[in-house]
């Protein structure tokens, strides 16, 4: 399973380095490649993926039985959901790592060296946990892989395209540069950007090792949002448990 | 002596009003095969979950082992085995792998596991596929697998809500085989089926629930000694007649010429009606019909079964294809995605 849903990452790195080659020219000749600044937005839109399958596989434990025949057992209610995310933050970091080797290859070395990509599991494995919160709660309170597959897709692309993750915000329209701005993913995305890169890339400064402003404040928004998503998922849980 | 499930004006209303259980009252021995049977939606399904701690009661009392189902819920659950309506078997998982799972499930250890699987895989004639993967077994062959699961903590009571359902025959004769022996060696055992020939033969009491309530209780000799007369199942050709209901003149005939006649009771095909000395009156009740123009398409006489207890007391006759397709689903375990 973990090797399946590694398809669309490894896709997604393969394909828009070339499509979106030519943006190499807006992030300053010979300065960062498209590649190593995609890396960072390919990494964060698996774990956006691979978080919404924590929801799918809450519904199937549910409609299966399987989580009836767990709850008849003397194991603590709250193990089998801490159990779920972990399994879910352990397959998010394990695809994290596929990707930066994938990346490697193509020529992405780390600007802050094996530290700094430490820290990218790490936020990615944080990243993961709030936002597999949002998919666990849609999961637990819907009963339906259908929408919480729909709100996935309605809530991804445009998230994701309305971000930093993929694209410098010069080109995009003014509007959308506003949202993207303000959009958690570039937020969450800047933060995982800079290890790899060095560079504050909305800055256009490069060489500058950690930035840690960036990346705390990534981290205090995706805290923010965790708390919300996994708050709501809890709640949900024990409705359904007792 | 109390027993070791006792319910008391047990009632269970959800949350959207529907009133599932309202207010029954059995209790079932220590080492008794008990059976539990009703149509769908009689709330047998609710109670099981009640009992097993899946689910919170509205009012009234429970108590398995003595123990409350509401404060000592934690306690249940380690003596209780559950096998639900769906077969839970991990499909990425080999036989013996799933069994280990629901050991350390069931807070085993070490050694203790290892031995237990073993024996339970031996015990549900597994051990030749215990190192293949649950997703290329078949049905029956998941069923005993999770038969298995339920028991790897030695259980002291086993809730099995239709084990059989979905399975072909000989699969369904040996999961029986496996509950009678399992009986023997002193489980208690507490089952919903829609297998009323089964019941009979291994259950020591059974109770009937339709609608909520318990609407008959005993052994099933007990039972079936209560209908007291031969069931004559008549099957009409036409369901009207003249522009009536056909049953209703039908009813109208009977009431009218025979006094032997102590029930009648709608069914499938026509009516059941329930006689002393049943196949004596064939021959007059054909006579009669043919003079009121009731064409017969059916006759059959037979000895009070459980079916007919089940008819009596529920109004509809037990049929192995109420089966849901959701339930059929889920017959075929789980797969993880």
């Amino acid at each position: 399973m973990v090797f399946f849903s590694l398809f669309q990452p490894i896709i997604f790195l393969l394909l828009f380095t070339q499509l979106f080659s030519g943006l190499g020219r807006f992030l300053g000749a010979g300065i960062l490649s498209y590649t190593a600044f995609a890396t960072a937005g390919i990494v964060l839109q698996n774990a956006f993926s691979s978080a919404f399958q924590s929801g799918t596989a809450v519904v199937d434990d549910i409609k299966s039985g399987f989580l009836s025949k767990m709850l008849a057992t003397p194991v603590n209610r709250s193990a089998i959901l801490f159990g779920r995310l972990l399994s879910d933050v352990f397959r998010v970091v394990v695809q994290t790592v596929i990707i930066l080797v994938l990346a490697y290859a193509l020529g992405v070395y780390p600007a802050t060296g094996a530290i700094g990509y430490l820290l990218v599991i790490f936020t990615v494995a944080f990243f993961g946990l709030a936002w597999s919160g949002i998919s666990l709660a849609l999961g637990l309170k819907t009963k339906s892989a259908e929408t919480v597959f729909g709100i996935a897709g309605a809530v991804t692309f445009p998230l994701l395209f309305m971000s930093t993750a993929l694209v410098t915000a010069d080109f995009m329209p003014p509007w959308m540069q506003d949202v993207s701005t303000y959009n958690p993913v570039s937020i969450a995305v800047n933060a995982i950007r800079n290890p790899i890169t060095g560079c504050n890339v909305a800055q256009r400064i490069c060489n500058i090792g950690f930035d840690w402003n960036t990346i705390l404040q990534a981290y205090g928004v995706i805290a923010a949002i965790g708390l919300v998503t996994l708050g709501a998922t809890l709640y949900l849980f024990r409705k359904v448990v007792s | 002596m109390p027993g070791i499930i006792d319910v008391s004006q047990l009632v269970k209303i959800y949350g959207d009003g529907t009133k599932a259980v309202k207010g029954i009252t059995f209790s079932v021995n220590e080492g008794e095969f008990f059976g539990f049977l009703g149509p769908n939606g009689a709330g047998k399904s609710t109670t099981i979950k009640i009992l097993t701690t899946l689910l919170q009661k509205t009012s009234g009392s429970a108590s398995v082992a003595g123990l409350s189902v509401d404060s000592d819920a934690p306690k249940i659950r380690k003596i209780i085995g559950v096998q639900n309506q769906d077969t839970v078997v991990d499909e990425d998982l080999t036989g013996r792998e799933n069994l280990i799972l629901q050991g350390q499930l069931q807070q085993m250890h070490g050694p203790a596991i290892k031995e237990r699987v073993d024996d339970l895989l031996k015990i549900v004639d597994l051990v030749d596929a215990a190192d293949k993967r649950a997703g290329f077994y078949s049905g029956g062959m998941k069923k005993r697998l999770d038969l298995a699961t339920t028991l790897v903590h030695n259980p002291k009571i086993l809730f099995l809500d239709e084990p059989t359902t979905g399975l072909d025959p000989q699969s369904r004769a040996a999961i029986w085989a496996y509950l009678k022996r399992l009986n023997e060696q002193g489980i208690t055992i507490f089952i919903t089926t829609q297998y009323l020939e089964e019941v009979d033969r291994l259950c020591r009491r059974l109770a009937i629930v339709d609608l909520g309530e318990i609407v008959a209780q005993g052994t099933p000799s007990e039972l079936k000694q209560e209908i007291g007369a031969d069931s004559i199942s008549l099957g009409f050709e036409n369901s009207s007649l003249n522009g009536g209901d056909v049953r209703t003149k039908a009813r109208q005939v009977l009431e009218k010429k025979f006094d032997g006649v102590s029930n009648i009771v709608d069914s499938d095909v026509g009516l059941t009606v329930y006689a002393k000395n049943g196949s004596y009156m064939v021959p007059e009740l054909v006579r009669a019909f043919d003079e009121a123009q009731i064409r017969l398409s059916t006759i059959g006489v037979s000895s009070p079964t459980l079916d007919d207890v089940f008819l009596k007391h529920t109004g509809k006759r037990i049929r192995v294809e109420e089966v849901s397709s959701a339930n059929m689903r889920g017959m075929f375990g789980r797969r993880r995605r």
